[in-house]
């Protein structure tokens, strides 16, 4: 996936921000705190999990998104958000 | 200017007095507090740790479910917190992730599922917090224990909630969680806490066996271990010397016969400080006492004043005003007599004989007003001592006179 998929998005960003801030969170909880339907978040998480930034956990029918630590693009895109926000 | 400091020094001093306390560290009278030693709870402390030291020894062979059944008051909570923090620490030492979860029933209504999302937010801050069942919230706990490779002891205090909530069923299936998954590592341990050990009689037979195991009852705490806690919480919280044995002794017999309750017991010792720092005192009196007692249980009506007969009103008068000068616990028949028989000149009325006041001494006592107890030994001969244990003599006096004067 090209760089510009996931940073032309105001959505994939927004969604980047909000798992930097918290951590971990429900597609619900993404989607609200976005500002953007359920269906769209799913749509970017996907996206974002295809490439390996982000991964997630089931527990039940519960989806967790969270950022893949491994993925060493995944920790320059954290540190990014990091130093944007000082 | 070379007396410019002393001033000030001076100023400071007057400035430090005027913010004195008879307390040292009030926050070890506080009911979150967690002292290192529970006197008189070192047996329950010690049966505690042998029925979870797999825990530390063999993590994930087995579980264990216990109850500890007590009154209010009988140490219940902080003894198995005290436990919890032990273990842990103990845990940590041999690098096990051992977790103690201390969770309030009725603070979470009494509702399994909100019992588990406690645990749940322990592990998972952000877990959503609705859409799903607790059966299912129930698993995702085990999940993440599973894949944290965690064990925790989920203590449930006040139980009693969770049991007229839900009836049998959550408990059932908390006990039983772990039995689909024999295979796996055991993960899960209980510690339940109830006042009543017949509230269990209500679960069904196969849930109350599971429990009904291992069990803990702690006793009441007698006045002579009542007044060993309060000593015990006396030199953490108190400055030297601020609170006597005298006032200690007051509030170990008042809980004594509140069923031993010895959160009641601590509160009163808390308050009595306040009372005592309210007055700018440096020790706490017999009667900051009586006035923690009226504060917490006001237990004396206007009308049960009002409706005693002159006399009764007149020898109360006198049990107040000599416990108002005296600043002692106790009173013998004998300077009761002589209290009383100055407010009778007072009012111009003749004095009753000796027999008559006992009579009247005994009623009063079993209106709950004031307390008689036969002294023991240590004291030569035999004489009633009375007390007065739930309202401060200044405010009875106060309420006497106002009835005495229609």
């Amino acid at each position: 996936m090209s760089i510009e998929t996931v940073f032309s998005s105001k959505g994939k960003v927004k969604i980047l921000k909000i798992l930097v801030e918290i951590g971990e969170l429900n597609i619900s909880e993404i989607a609200r705190r976005a500002r953007l339907n359920y269906t769209t978040t799913n749509q970017h998480l996907q996206v974002l999990e295809a490439s390996g930034i982000v991964r997630h956990k089931n527990f039940g029918r519960i989806r967790i998104f969270r950022f893949n630590e491994k993925n060493p693009r995944a920790k320059i895109i954290k540190e990014l958000m990091n130093e944007w926000d000082k | 200017m070379a007396i410019q400091p002393n001033i000030d020094r001076n100023e400071a001093c007057v400035f430090m007095y005027s913010y004195s306390s008879v307390f040292k560290d009030e926050f070890k009278l506080d009911i979150n507090y967690v002292p290192p030693r529970l006197p008189h709870r070192e047996t329950e402390l010690k049966l505690l740790n042998q029925f979870f030291r797999f825990t530390v020894e063999t993590p994930g062979k087995m579980t264990q479910r216990v109850l500890v059944v007590g009154k209010v008051g009988a140490g219940k909570t902080v003894l198995t917190q005290l436990f919890g923090q032990n273990i842990i620490r103990e845990a940590g030492k041999r690098g096990i992730n051992l977790h103690y979860v201390h969770v309030n029933c009725r603070e979470c209504k009494g509702s399994l599922f909100m019992i588990i999302q406690r645990v749940v937010l322990k592990f998972h801050p952000n877990y959503p917090k609705r859409g799903y069942s607790a059966q299912e919230l129930l698993q995702a706990l085990m999940q993440i224990l599973g894949e944290q490779k965690a064990y925790l002891i989920l203590t449930l205090d006040e139980l009693d909630a969770l049991i007229q909530n839900e009836g049998s069923d959550s408990l059932y299936s908390l006990t039983r969680v772990q039995e689909d998954r024999q295979i796996m590592a055991q993960r899960l341990s209980l510690l339940g806490i109830v006042r009543d050990m017949a509230l269990l009689s209500t679960l069904d037979a196969s849930t109350r066996s599971t429990l009904q195991r291992n069990i803990i009852q702690l006793e009441d705490y007698s006045q002579p271990q009542l007044r060993d806690i309060l000593n015990d919480r006396v030199t953490n919280a108190f400055h030297e010397n601020a609170a006597p044995s005298q006032s200690v002794d007051l509030i170990a017999e008042l809980a004594a016969s509140e069923g031993g309750d010895a959160r009641y017991a601590i509160e009163l010792l808390w308050r009595a400080g306040k009372y005592a720092d309210a007055e700018s005192l440096r020790e706490v009196l017999p009667e900051h006492v009586r006035k923690a007692a009226a504060s917490v249980y006001p237990t004396i009506r206007k009308d049960t004043i009002s409706s005693l007969n002159l006399h009764q009103k007149l020898l109360l008068l006198g049990i107040a005003r000599r416990f108002k000068q005296s600043d002692t616990a106790h009173l013998s028949m004998g300077e009761a007599e002589n209290a009383y028989a100055v407010v009778c000149e007072e009012y111009g009325e003749e004095k009753r004989g000796h027999t008559q006041l006992w009579k009247y001494v005994n009623e009063l006592s079993a209106l709950d007003i004031i307390r008689a107890d036969s002294s023991g030994a240590g004291q030569r001969g035999k004489t009633t001592l009375i007390s007065l244990p739930k309202i401060p003599a200044a405010e009875l006096e106060k309420e006497l006179c106002k009835t005495l004067r229609v």
